[in-house]
């Protein structure tokens, strides 16, 4: 499908980007930005109590309070709730309410909804609304929600297990059976979220002149919300406008639908006013979504001389209290189950998956999503297997990657051509000094040094089969793009993604200029509002430059065709030999024989008795774009060196190397930002990132006090190389990007300190305690 | 997170900050930096019915005198930087500061604030009771001096009743041949502490003749180690070895055992830092002479 | 309720505000500047970052009350609606931002680290850059391009000057 360009000019470019005008003067707009006549403030009563029945909810106190408020409980809302469920008959159903009914599952869950003139005085109004609770068992362990002596969190439920499933391809016995080692380990990643500097907010108006509904969200998904809320609210969606407006971050927790974004606009209707909540610090980091929170046991068999026969997974992810929509409780299981067989070729594997139910804050999507703990988990074993047969861990890797493509894996997924090999040869090139250095520091007592690598290939932009089969209600991945010319020869793009910093206004005018042969500073890049984009599914999953790109791309060239066929009747050429550049159509090899582009739009749009006999007026294409039935596998190796110091726990990172391949890059500027955006957050997880709650599933890291993120001051330079080898699956060779970063940091440190330590690690985050811990145990191997 | 309903008082003389805080008690607050109170009246953690705004007071001089150099509760903590008093009489106080927060919060916070604030492993609590400071305490009813090495009660807790502000730090000057070093270790840099030490050492003829050791991470607040500082006199700055000393000071620790740090961390931790600090201290003394 | 006078951007206004309405609030609703982020309300990720008579502070950390016949300067005045500033200019040239969230609370506190650098007359190295945004939390850019910003904005003002 792929449909080539006159030449590309701007495709490639380091092009500066258009956004970043309004975000650096000032002037973007947030959600808090928002403010509308007569506005309510919304501030929730939120659960102290992990697991408990709510008994009373006590408002009386309001009635003194001095100012006007109202306050909405469960009792008020009916059954509206957040469903995610899965078409799989061993699924048990959970529902979120969207205010709590008679009991709470986690802490920081919304109770009451209570509204007043002002946000401060919101706060002061929800202070006094008091609940009396009745206590419950509170789940909070893995183990805990697979006892079947431990009650359902929800009526009817067996155990706490939302979920348990199979993946299988090849014969896993046969693999065994021919091996000639048997390695077993069980590895874990903490619990942990995105955390962008901007917390979620809704803001909702109802105008009942013309029955529509607008909601602004910050939100990545905005199409998605608009459906949800028709279908909860039981509202015509045609009446439905959901805009997202400039969104301070992501990185997939804005990627669900929440139960705010659905109870604002029903507090909105039931007002009869505008009304808005802005989530605190507090609220952010306890009740939107965390993620992670992974424990696999992998059991690998290999052959004699080092070769993976096959691979055998155990998978528990800890879900928290609901299923979130739309990717599910089942989301970051089933990832984590699909991908782990990685880069490597092997043709048996059977993996068990499984999700469960604690009462925690809900598991949802964060940047990579199943992968970081897979690619952890996969590259953490691949180091054990090497040490435990004595090979490098570099060429024991070079042995077993896959090398010829279209490769199909254990589980039938076809891996389009990619850079497996090349990568990994270019890492061990670039640290083969510091791989010396660390060998020579094994024997300092106090300042060891490592190096550690994780190796993956990321399964981007995958198409509707690949979500039909998961049975997930996000159901599909397609982006749509509507290019439209105004007479003066500049252009729309409308994109059905949403820009919250990955460079889609930038990006898409680059792709849309060189098809059209105008500057990128003539398209005006529209997104994050229904009323003027296409449907589609929003950003998540790397599908931003590969389909969204790929989606203007074919609309823009569809356009193209037109003016080629105006400007060929107007130079009395063949429309096929005409070229477009420089904001103007001429002859292939006569450009003194040029007419404008804009002299072309205006024919299209104005002056259409000059257009060629029959022509359609109008200047106009929307494409839908969906992604390759197995998506398109983007891989890279991550490459950290550490510095130990093992008397304080003390680690510094030294070095960070990323060789990555994306396929085409579109602009180079902003894939070495995605990278290293990417990166520095997995440097968070390996070594800070943590949501820790007590044995009561009380949260213990409710603050910017206790969930640390890096800083500048922890963070070396990231280094980047590219391999470019475009895939055939999008028009423009481009595969995912955006979430890779974040996949790799997690394996490559821990490997690092595996190797500084002499000692196997099996759980993140690698802090200064775990580290001073793994140090002693270092010790202690050697001594005893 | 906005905090809760106060009246706002704008102090225009110490007197009147002291009648103001008299007239309050425990529902009155000084307020200075606010870098330490207004995060807890966000989270409503914090909720005082007054507060006094103390910044127009001046009590912001770094003076030497009477053998003392004293530093106005709201000396900012940037300023000790470019100090030659501090400088020059406090080396562990410098490493200390450096390691305090961030630049915006250096340049707004003040060491009053810090003091009061009582965070167990903040940084000026910690070189207070190491340069054995007397914090200078006022009320209505008069000034109160109370050792640093008495203040601090607990996380969050000191010994200042309602109505009392504090003044004044004053920090003995200490002898020409003497020198210090304070090392601290934190996830990152400028967070407050898991564990930290500052050491400070007299010295005649290549040894120490006299030390005090504080260290953080052990428990609720800073403490001193008296004993360890015994054994620590008569050390030679040129190869100091006081493993054996060290070990007897940590065994005696129990600190607290929570998801950040484990017990036996912290205290091997400490007894890292100790030794760290004095073989800084050692060789800049070793400089000096 | 307590009354102000306010110099915001070189507009001079009174104003009757609440005593605990924090400085970042009443920036945001009084004066419409919508520049002014708030990250956490805590005073750990410098979001909230303005000058308050020159200088950054955390305008989370500040109650309006406090700021009585005080010169405040937000990212609005910074380089206008352009963003003209040379390390604004340099932020964009360098990639220094993503969701643009934290950028403005970024521009504040490092503007007067670039001119104290400039008039030094040096080059900081990477661990001072570093360090002077240490107090400000970007989830987006790995802070990279924020150092090669400031690099380049004090490389840009040294060259000027040694032109001048």
């Amino acid at each position: 499908m792929t449909q080539h360009m006159d030449r590309p000019k701007h495709i490639g470019a380091r092009i500066q980007r258009f956004e970043d005008t309004r975000l650096l003067a000032g002037t973007a707009r947030y959600i808090d930005d928002i403010r509308l006549p007569n506005m309510l403030h919304l501030r929730f009563v939120r659960a102290q109590m992990a697991h408990a029945k709510i008994l009373e909810i006590d408002t009386e106190t309001l009635e003194d309070i001095g100012f006007p408020t109202q306050v909405f409980t469960g009792a008020d809302i009916g059954d509206l709730s957040i469903k995610a469920h899965q078409d799989y008959p061993e699924m048990q159903y959970s529902e979120q309410p969207l205010l709590a009914r008679d009991r709470v599952r986690f802490v920081g869950e919304a109770v009451a909804a209570v509204l007043a003139d002002d946000a401060y005085r919101a706060e002061d109004a929800a202070e006094m609304v008091f609940v009396d609770y009745d206590p419950l068992e509170v789940v909070t362990t893995m183990d805990q929600a697979r006892d079947p002596e431990v009650p359902g969190l929800f009526e009817g439920w067996r155990t706490n297990v939302f979920v348990e499933r199979q993946m299988k391809g090849g014969d896993i016995a046969t693999a065994k059976a021919e091996a000639a080692h048997v390695i077993t380990r069980t590895y874990t990643t903490q619990r942990q979220a995105g955390v962008p500097m901007e917390g979620r907010g809704v803001a909702a108006e109802y105008d009942p002149a013309n029955r529509t509904l607008t909601v602004w969200s910050s939100t990545q998904i905005p199409h998605l919300v608009r459906t949800y809320i028709a279908e909860e609210l039981g509202l015509p969606e045609s009446r439905l406008r959901v805009v997202a407006p400039d969104v301070g971050g992501g990185f997939g927790v804005k990627g669900q639908v929440f139960p705010e974004e659905v109870l604002v606009p029903w507090l909105a209707m039931k007002t009869g006013r505008p009304v808005k909540w802005v989530e605190d610090r507090r609220e952010h980091l306890t009740s939107s979504i965390h993620a992670r929170d992974h424990s696999h046991t992998l059991e690998a068999y290999v052959s004699e001389d080092g070769r993976i026969l096959g691979l055998k997974a155990d998978i528990s992810v800890d879900v928290g209290a609901y299923s979130t929509f739309p990717f599910t409780a089942a989301g970051d299981p089933g990832m984590a189950a699909k991908v782990m067989p990685g880069p490597y070729d092997f043709q048996h594997y059977e993996a068990t998956f499984r999700a469960l139910a604690t009462n925690k804050c809900p598991i949802g999507t964060y940047r990579g999503v199943g992968r970081p703990s897979a690619v952890f988990s996969q590259e953490r074993l691949m180091d054990d297997i090497a040490k435990e047969l004595g090979l490098d861990p570099i060429a024991f890797r070079l042995k077993n990657v896959v090398r010829n493509f279209p490769y199909t894996n254990a589980l039938g997924f076809t891996y389009d051509p990619g850079s497996y090999a090349e990568t990994l040869e270019k890492v061990r090139d670039l640290l083969a000094e510091d791989r010396a250095a660390a060998a020579a520091s094994h024997k300092d007592p106090h300042k060891r040094i490592g190096v550690g690598l994780a190796c993956f290939v990321e399964q981007t932009a995958h198409g509707t089969p690949d979500f039909t089969r998961r049975r997930v209600p996000i159901e599909t991945g397609y982006i749509a793009a509507r290019v439209e010319m105004t007479p003066d020869g500049q252009a729309f793009v409308d994109i059905g993604l949403q820009n919250h910093g990955q460079g889609h206004e930038t990006v898409m005018a680059q792709v849309a200029a060189d098809a059209l042969g105008i500057d990128p500073g003539d398209v005006h890049v529209r997104h994050g509002d229904t009323l003027t984009t296409p449907y589609s599914v929003g950003t998540w999953g790397s599908r931003g430059g590969a389909l969204g790109g790929g989606a203007v791309h074919v609309a823009a060239t569809r356009i193209a065709d037109k003016l080629k066929a105006i400007a060929g009747h107007l130079l009395q050429t063949d429309p096929q030999k005409i070229v477009l550049q420089n904001g103007a159509a001429h002859p292939e090899g006569h450009p003194d024989r040029h007419v404008a582009v804009a002299k072309l739009a205006r024919a299209a749009l104005r002056n259409v008795d000059q257009l060629p006999a029959g022509m359609e007026p109008g200047l106009e294409v929307q494409y839908s774009l969906d992604g390759p039935n197995d998506g398109t596998y983007s891989n890279a190796v991550h490459a950290a060196v550490v510095e130990i110091d093992t008397k304080t726990g003390k680690m510094r990172l030294k070095r960070f190397v990323v060789v990555e391949d994306c396929g085409t890059i579109l602009n180079p500027l902003i894939v070495d930002g995605q990278v290293r955006g990417g990166v520095v957050q997995g440097i968070g997880s390996a070594m800070l990132e943590h949501f820790i709650y007590d044995e009561e599933g009380q949260p213990l890291t409710v603050t910017f006090a206790d969930y640390l993120m890096p800083l500048a001051t922890e963070i070396p330079e990231i280094e980047l190389h590219h391999i470019e080898t475009p895939t055939p699956l999008t028009p423009l060779g481009a595969k995912g990007l955006g979430e890779g970063g974040a996949i790799g940091p997690a394996a490559a440190i821990a490997n690092a300190v595996a190797d500084a330590l002499g000692i196997e690690v099996s759980k993140t985050p690698l802090n200064a305690n775990a580290l001073w811990h793994l140090a002693r145990k270092g010790e202690k191997n050697r001594a005893g | 997170m906005r905090p809760s309903e106060f009246e706002y008082h704008k102090a225009e003389s110490l007197e009147q900050a002291l009648a103001l805080l008299q007239e309050f008690g425990d529902e009155g607050r000084p307020i200075a930096g606010g870098q330490s109170l207004v995060p807890m009246m966000n989270l409503r953690l914090a909720r005082p019915a007054h507060l006094v705004d103390i910044n127009g007071l001046g009590l912001d001089a770094i003076e030497e005198g009477g053998g003392v150099i004293r530093i106005g509760a709201l000396v900012r903590h940037e300023t000790y930087l470019a100090e030659p008093l501090i400088i020059d009489n406090f080396p562990a106080f410098i490493d200390g500061v450096h390691a305090i927060g961030h630049p915006t919060i250096r340049r707004n916070g003040t060491i009053g604030g810090s003091l009061a604030h009582s965070d167990p492993t903040a940084e000026l609590p910690l070189l207070c009771m190491l340069h054995d400071g007397e914090i200078i305490v006022a009320s209505a009813g008069g000034e109160r001096r109370i050792l640093a090495t008495q203040f601090f009660e607990g996380a969050y807790m000191t010994v200042l009743e309602p109505g009392e502000m504090i003044v004044a730090v004053e920090l003995p000057v200490p002898p020409a041949s003497s020198s210090g070093a304070f090392v601290e270790m934190a996830e990152r840099r400028g967070d407050f502490a898991i564990a930290a030490c500052g050491v400070t050492l007299e010295h005649a003829g290549g040894r120490v003749t006299r030390a005090a050791v504080a260290c953080s991470g052990a428990g609720q607040t800073a403490m001193r180690a008296p004993q360890l500082e015994e054994a620590l006199e008569g050390l030679e700055l040129e190869c100091p070895d006081a493993a054996t000393a060290i070990a007897a000071f940590t065994d005696t620790l129990n600190p607290p055992d929570d998801h950040s740090a484990s017990a036996d961390y912290r205290r091997a931790l400490i007894g890292q830092l100790v030794e760290r600090a004095l073989s800084v201290a050692c060789s800049r003394a070793m400089e000096a002479s | 309720m307590i009354e102000i006078t306010l110099e915001v951007n070189g507009e001079t206004r009174r104003l009757s505000v609440e005593s605990r309405r924090l400085l970042a609030d009443v920036l945001r609703q009084e004066f419409n500047l919508s520049g002014v982020h708030i990250g956490c309300a805590q005073g750990a990720c410098g979001c909230c970052t303005v000058h308050l008579d020159g200088k950054p502070r955390l305008s989370c950390l500040t109650f309006a009350a406090q700021c009585d016949g005080m010169s405040v300067r937000t990212v609005e005045s910074v380089g206008g609606v352009d963003a003209d500033h040379p390390l604004q200019k340099a932020f964009r040239s360098e990639h220094g931002l993503q969701c643009g969230y934290c950028t403005p609370g970024f521009i504040m506190t490092l503007i007067p680290f670039v001119e104290e650098m400039t008039a030094e007359g040096r080059m900081p190295d990477d661990e001072e850059i570093r360090e002077a945004m240490s107090g400000n939390i970007c989830r987006c850019t790995g802070y990279q391009g924020i150092v090669e910003a400031v690099r380049k904005a004090i490389g840009e003002n040294l060259k000027e000057g040694a032109q001048a």
